[in-house]
């Protein structure tokens, strides 16, 4: 099936992590400071009501996505340095259709991103998060983590088509990114957000990534974490229809 | 294939027979890139038409990228894999069965002779080898007709002969048809049988390395030069068959058909009329007359700016990798 085809780009991006794993050595520094530093020292001042749930274990779900969605937002510069070899205009040229390209960058993004769902773990539990790891909400937990992270590397290449060089992309991913993280519910509630931004955090896709991980690893809320999930799930989707709309554009 | 009137090409026409080597020649900006970019589907045109195996390009994309073999001028393979893991995931991506996948990866690999080299990583290997590795995952797919741009820029003599001996090799056993680009003179004489040159977007000539020459070229010359009574030569020499004086100082110029035969008859009247003749030397019009003749420009500036293009994928290659 030519679909089948989009898997090669989740292998391509596996095998790159298997030559060189130094990615998922040094993404994991931000999150540990995230939860061992910001989140412990939160946790004894107790200023931040999560609703009864104890901060390291609130923030963790919000440091995973912060986590896995920078990886996902950056892997658009791929795209632009494949462009300026001749890559791109080679699977270009392949039997396969621009939709297919984008969806199978994406889920490679993807792939790449959800490596640091078991760092994010790794740090947090010995820690002392008190996460519910069961079968559904580890399983919700990494569908949410794919699927967000999915949308968002299709973001990212649709932010890429439309930047020429590797420096501008840079900068307005940085520009993107830290935007994104604090107008959402990563680390406190978004009733305590001014209310412009309250607004804003209501169509973030973070902030529904976010919640579709704590509905599942703090609450077991597994209805309430797929209906989460379902909107991510949208966003996605969105995204993977105008970056392959905009792909064109990358190469001309 | 014909190409019409397009952005950076205007009034493009010409054909490509079932099996041809053909060589577009042209300097940088001519259209030569974006006419490939165009028959590869990677670019639609703004205006006019074309075609591969009976395929449109814009309508039938989907048709035509099946059937070609495309190698970038600049590197199109991941420098962070091995060469083995390259052909794996673009014979993936081509939708090579999977029963056939390795055999035919090996296969093209050893033709290649990149067996050895196979399981290092990209960034490790030669402009020469990431070339052949290049055309190895090109023809994996056994494609009827191959598109390569600038096949052996920035590559020395010995490895862009390798290149083109394995090209021709796998031509002669399957007799694909191979479109490419250059901007090396001797390649497109030496390689293609039939060379469109480019100027501007436009065709400015058209034919057999050969007819090329010899229409634009405007026959071989003949310099001789005469430690005697010039004036008494040119009597001698005026008149003959065949032979047109160009030039009356010492050397006199003479234009010919054909060189080897009329340096000979040349030397012998010379002789017969008792005359010390010092050096006769002969130089036939290449390619590179014709390019500059048609285009009025010196084909060294243009082989410069490629150059730099050149250069400049090599360093974003590194960089990246």
């Amino acid at each position: 099936m030519v679909a089948s085809r989009a898997l090669a780009f989740i292998e391509l991006e596996l095998r790159r992590l298997y030559h060189d794993p130094t990615e998922v050595f040094t993404r994991a520094v931000q999150p540990a400071l995230w939860i061992g530093v910001f989140g412990t020292v939160m946790n004894r001042f107790r200023i931040i009501p999560t609703g009864g749930v104890d901060y390291l274990s609130y923030i963790t779900p919000g440091v995973l996505m912060q986590s896995t969605s920078f990886i996902a937002i950056a892997y658009g510069i791929m795209l632009v340095w494949e462009r300026e070899s001749g890559i791109l205009k080679k699977v270009l040229t392949a039997p396969v259709s621009r939709f297919l390209i984008v969806l199978g960058r994406s889920l490679a993004g993807a792939t790449r991103a959800l490596s640091q769902l078991f760092v994010v773990l790794l740090i947090a539990l010995p820690l002392g998060a008190h996460l519910s790891l069961n079968p559904a909400s580890l399983a919700l937990a990494v569908l949410a983590v794919f699927v967000g992270s999915m949308g968002l590397t299709a973001f990212s290449i649709l932010l890429a088509s439309f930047m020429k060089t590797r420096e501008r992309f840079m900068g307005v991913i940085q520009a993107v990114t830290m935007p994104l993280f604090f107008a959402s519910n990563a680390i406190y509630p978004v009733e305590l957000m001014p209310p412009i931004i309250r607004e804003f955090s209501l169509v973030n896709p973070l902030t529904y990534v976010i919640q579709a991980l704590r509905e599942a690893l703090l609450y077991s809320d597994y209805l309430g974490s797929l209906a989460s999930l379902s909107v991510v799930a949208l966003y996605s989707l969105a995204f993977l229809a105008a970056a392959a709309l905009s792909l064109r554009r990358i190469i001309e | 294939m014909y190409g019409g009137g397009v952005r950076a090409l205007e009034g493009v026409s010409t054909e490509v027979e079932e099996g041809e080597v053909r060589a577009f020649l042209g300097p940088n900006g001519a259209g030569k890139t974006t006419l490939m970019r165009i028959l590869t589907t990677q670019l639609r045109p703004t205006g006019g038409d074309a075609w591969v195996k009976g395929f449109h390009v814009v309508r039938d994309s989907s048709k035509v990228r099946e059937l070609i073999g495309y190698v970038p001028q600049e590197f199109s393979v991941w420098s962070d894999l091995t060469g083995y893991e390259n052909m794996l995931i673009y014979a993936k991506l081509y939708g090579v069965p999977r029963d056939r996948r390795r055999r035919l990866i090996e296969e093209m690999l050893e033709f290649m002779g990149l067996e050895e080299a196979a399981g290092r990583l990209v960034k490790t290997y030669s402009g020469g080898m990431i070339r052949r590795l290049e055309l190895a995952i090109a023809l994996m797919t056994r494609p009827e007709v191959l598109f390569l741009d600038e096949p052996t820029i920035g590559l020395d003599p010995r490895a862009r002969a390798l290149v083109w001996e394995r090209l021709l090799e796998y031509k002669r056993g399957y007799g694909t048809t191979i479109v490419f680009n250059t901007h090396y003179m001797d390649e497109a004489e030496r390689y293609a049988e039939k060379v469109t040159v480019l100027n501007r977007g436009r065709v400015v000539a058209e034919g057999s390395p050969r007819e090329l020459v010899k229409q634009v070229g405007g026959g071989d010359v003949v310099r001789v030069w005469v430690d005697d009574d010039l004036g008494a030569a040119l009597k001698t020499l005026s008149g003959l068959p065949g032979v047109e004086v160009v030039a009356r100082g010492n050397p006199l110029a003479l234009r010919v058909e054909n060189a080897d035969a009329a340096v000979a008859l040349v030397a012998r009247r010379l002789a017969e009329a008792g005359m010390k003749v010092g050096e006769i030397s002969v130089r036939r019009p290449t390619l590179e007359d014709v390019f500059i003749k048609i285009t009025g420009m010196s084909f060294e500036e243009a082989e410069r700016a490629s150059y730099r293009e050149a250069a400049r994928a090599r360093r974003a290659i590194v960089k990246g990798g």
